[in-house]
C-alpha cells in the first residue's frame, strides 16, 4: 500500500514530464490540470457533503465567487488577480454564514434547497449586473504584465500551482478526518440525534465543515478563473458546476480522503472524450452521463469505488483464509 | 439530589404522553421505570435525556436548570443516554463510536483513542474493536452504545431498553456490566420490561400509567402493589390482588 502510495504520488508529479514526449503533450498536459482541479473542487465539496453528509447542489455559489474577485480587482482596479483570491474566499466564508447559520437549524432537505436557491439567486443577479460584466462575463489580462498575473502559455505551470493547491488539502482534510472535527462530521452524518447525546454541538459542526468548505471550493474558482482567464455566470454559477463536483466525488468515494481525485481521474477525461468525439453537438451527453453515473452508483455502489475496493480486498483476504483453513 | 424532575408534562397537541411526573434520584442509585406500552416512561425518559423539551415543570441536574437545555448540553453536564432502537454510527468501527464518546472529556486524539481502547476493553468489545459498527448484531450495538456513552465519563446513565431483545445468557452478561458501571459511581436510571433485570438491579423502581408515577418503592413493594397489578393485567386482577 505505501508502495502504491508512492508511485501515484511519483505518477502526478512527474505527469507533465511522462506525456511530455507524445504527439498531443499540450492536449494532455492540459487535461491533466484540469483533472487536478476537478480534484480540488470535489475535495473541498467533499468536505461538507462527504464527511458531514449535508448535500450542497448550490456549491458552485462559492466556486463562482471565488472565479469572479480576481478578475474583478483586474478590470475594476487593474490589480493582479492573485489579489482577489483572498477576497473570494472572504466573500465566499460570508456566504457560507449566511446559507449555512439558518438552515442548520432546520432537519431535512432544507441545506439542500437553500444552497441551490441561493446559487440560481446569485448567477442571476451576476448575469444581470454591469459592474461584472452580465451575461457576457468578464475577462482577465491577454498577456502577463509580470510573473504576479499569473498568465502562462503553457498549461504545466497550472498543473504544478494546482497540485500543491491539492496537496494542501488533502492534508487539511487528512488531519481533520484524524481530529475530533473529523470524527464528529461523521457521527453527525450517520445520526445527529446520537451524536447530539454524546456531546456533538451538530450545528456549529455543520457550519465550520461548511467554511472550509467554501474556502477550498472559492480557491477551486479562482484558480480556474486564473488559468481560462475569463469568467461568466454559467461556467462560474451554473448547476453543472456543483453537479460535477457532487458526481466526481460520489463516483471514487464521498467520504474519502482520495475518492474525488480518483473521480477525476476518470470523469474529466471521459468528459474531454465526449466533447473531442461528439464536438458541440454532444455537449448534451454530459448531462446524459451524468445522469447514468448517479443512477448506477445510487443502485449498486453508494460508497462509490474507494468502498468498491476495500469490499473487493476484504473478499479477497476472506478467499485466502478460507484456502488456508482448507489446506 | 443528581437529578429531580418536578411535576413535568409533555403534551402533544391536546394529549398529555406525561401529565405531572416527579422523580428525584440521588447520586450512586439504579432507578428503574416500568411501566406497559404507552405509559409515557419513554417520553418522560427524552424529557430527562434533552431529547424533547416539556411543556410544563421543571428538570434540574446537580442543580442546574436544564429543562430548555438541548441533548449536547446534557451530555456536558454529565447525562449520558442510549436508545431504545441502537443509533450506533453504522460506517464508523466499533472503537471511532466509542472515540465519539471519549472526545467530549478529551478532546486530543490520543487521548480519546487511550480513553476508548480502556472502555471496549472494559465492555468486553476489544475482540471487534477494529469492525464496523453495522456488522454487530442487537446485543453487540446495544453493548457498543453503553461504552460510547461510558467514554464520555458521564455523572448519570439513562438506559433506555439496554437489554431488550437479549438471550438470557446475554442479559446476564449486560446484567454484569451494568453492575460494573454502577461500581464506578454513576447513578442510573433504567427503563425496562424485563422484570428480572428491574428486581435485580433497581433499588427503587417507578411505575407509569397513562402519563402519571402510579407507585414508587423497592422492586417487591411495587410489583405487589394492586394498582400496578392493574395497570399491567386489567381491572380485575388489580382487585384480586387485594
Amino acid at each position: 500500500m505505501r508502495w502504491a502510495s508512492l508511485a501515484v504520488a511519483a505518477a502526478l508529479l512527474l505527469y507533465p514530464w511522462l506525456v511530455a514526449g507524445t504527439d498531443s503533450a499540450a492536449f494532455l498536459q492540459d487535461m491533466g490540470a484540469l483533472v487536478l482541479l476537478a480534484a480540488i473542487g470535489a475535495s473541498a465539496w467533499n468536505i461538507i457533503g462527504g464527511y458531514a453528509g449535508q448535500i450542497s447542489v448550490g456549491h458552485a455559489m462559492f466556486f463562482g465567487v471565488g472565479a469572479y474577485l480576481p478578475l474583478i480587482v483586474y478590470t475594476q482596479w487593474q490589480l493582479p488577480p492573485l489579489a482577489g483570491v483572498p477576497l473570494g474566499i472572504a466573500v465566499s466564508l460570508v456566504l457560507a454564514l449566511v446559507v449555512g447559520v439558518p438552515t442548520f437549524r432546520l432537519v431535512g432537505h432544507y441545506f439542500s434547497m437553500a444552497t441551490i436557491a441561493v446559487a440560481e439567486l446569485v448567477r442571476i443577479v451576476m448575469g444581470n449586473w454591469d459592474f461584472v460584466g452580465a451575461a457576457i462575463g468578464i475577462m482577465g489580462p491577454a498577456t502577463p504584465r509580470g510573473w504576479w498575473d499569473l498568465i502562462f502559455r503553457s498549461a504545466v505551470p497550472y498543473y504544478y500551482i494546482f497540485l500543491v493547491v491539492l496537496a494542501v488539502l488533502l492534508a487539511v482534510t487528512w488531519q481533520m478526518q484524524r481530529s475530533r472535527l473529523g470524527y464528529y462530521l461523521r457521527a453527525l452524518r450517520a445520526g445527529e440525534r446520537a451524536a447530539r447525546s454524546l456531546g456533538v454541538p451538530v450545528r456549529r459542526y455543520k457550519l465550520y465543515a461548511l467554511m472550509l468548505s467554501a474556502t477550498f471550493t472559492s480557491l477551486a474558482g479562482s484558480l480556474y478563473a486564473l488559468k481560462t482567464g475569463f469568467i461568466d455566470p454559467d461556467s462560474g454559477f451554473g448547476i453543472l458546476v456543483s453537479v460535477q463536483m457532487i458526481i466526481t466525488a460520489a463516483l471514487g468515494g464521498a467520504g474519502t480522503l482520495f475518492g474525488p481525485l480518483i473521480g477525476a481521474v476518470i470523469l474529466v477525461p471521459l468528459q474531454t472524450a465526449t466533447n473531442t468525439w461528439f464536438g458541440g453537438g454532444g455537449s448534451g451527453l454530459t448531462y446524459i452521463i451524468y445522469g447514468g453515473i448517479i443512477v448506477l452508483i445510487a443502485r449498486f455502489e453508494p460508497g462509490g469505488l474507494v468502498e468498491l475496493w476495500h469490499r473487493l480486498a476484504a473478499l479477497r483476504l476472506q478467499r485466502r483464509g478460507a484456502k488456508r483453513h482448507a489446506a | 439530589m443528581l437529578l429531580e424532575a418536578q411535576n413535568v408534562v409533555k403534551a402533544f397537541g391536546s394529549f398529555k404522553a406525561v401529565a405531572g411526573a416527579d422523580l428525584a434520584v440521588a447520586e450512586g442509585e439504579i432507578v428503574g421505570l416500568i411501566g406497559p406500552n404507552g405509559a409515557g416512561k419513554s417520553t418522560f425518559f427524552n424529557c430527562i435525556a434533552g431529547d424533547l423539551r416539556p411543556t410544563g415543570g421543571r428538570i434540574l441536574f446537580d442543580g442546574s436548570d436544564v429543562t430548555d437545555a438541548p441533548p449536547e448540553k446534557h451530555a456536558r453536564l454529565g447525562i449520558g443516554r442510549t436508545f431504545q432502537v441502537p443509533a450506533t454510527f453504522e460506517d464508523m468501527t466499533i472503537l471511532e463510536n466509542v472515540m465519539v464518546g471519549a472526545f467530549l472529556r478529551h478532546p486530543g486524539r490520543g487521548e480519546a483513542r487511550d480513553r476508548a481502547l480502556h472502555v471496549v476493553e472494559m465492555t468486553g468489545l476489544k475482540e471487534q474493536a477494529h469492525l464496523r459498527a453495522r456488522s454487530l448484531g442487537t446485543p453487540g450495538r446495544k453493548r457498543l452504545e453503553i461504552a460510547r456513552v461510558l467514554a464520555s465519563r458521564p455523572r448519570l446513565m439513562l438506559l433506555d431498553e439496554a437489554l431488550a431483545g437479549l438471550t438470557p445468557a446475554e442479559i446476564q452478561r449486560a446484567m454484569d456490566l451494568v453492575r460494573e458501571i454502577h461500581g464506578l459511581g454513576i447513578t442510573l436510571v433504567i427503563v425496562e420490561h424485563i422484570m428480572e433485570v428491574i428486581l435485580t438491579l433497581a433499588r427503587r423502581v417507578l411505575v407509569f400509567n397513562q402519563g402519571h408515577i402510579i407507585a414508587s418503592g423497592s422492586p417487591r413493594d411495587v410489583v405487589n402493589d394492586p394498582a400496578v397489578i392493574e395497570a399491567y393485567l386489567g381491572r380485575g386482577h388489580g382487585r384480586k390482588a387485594q
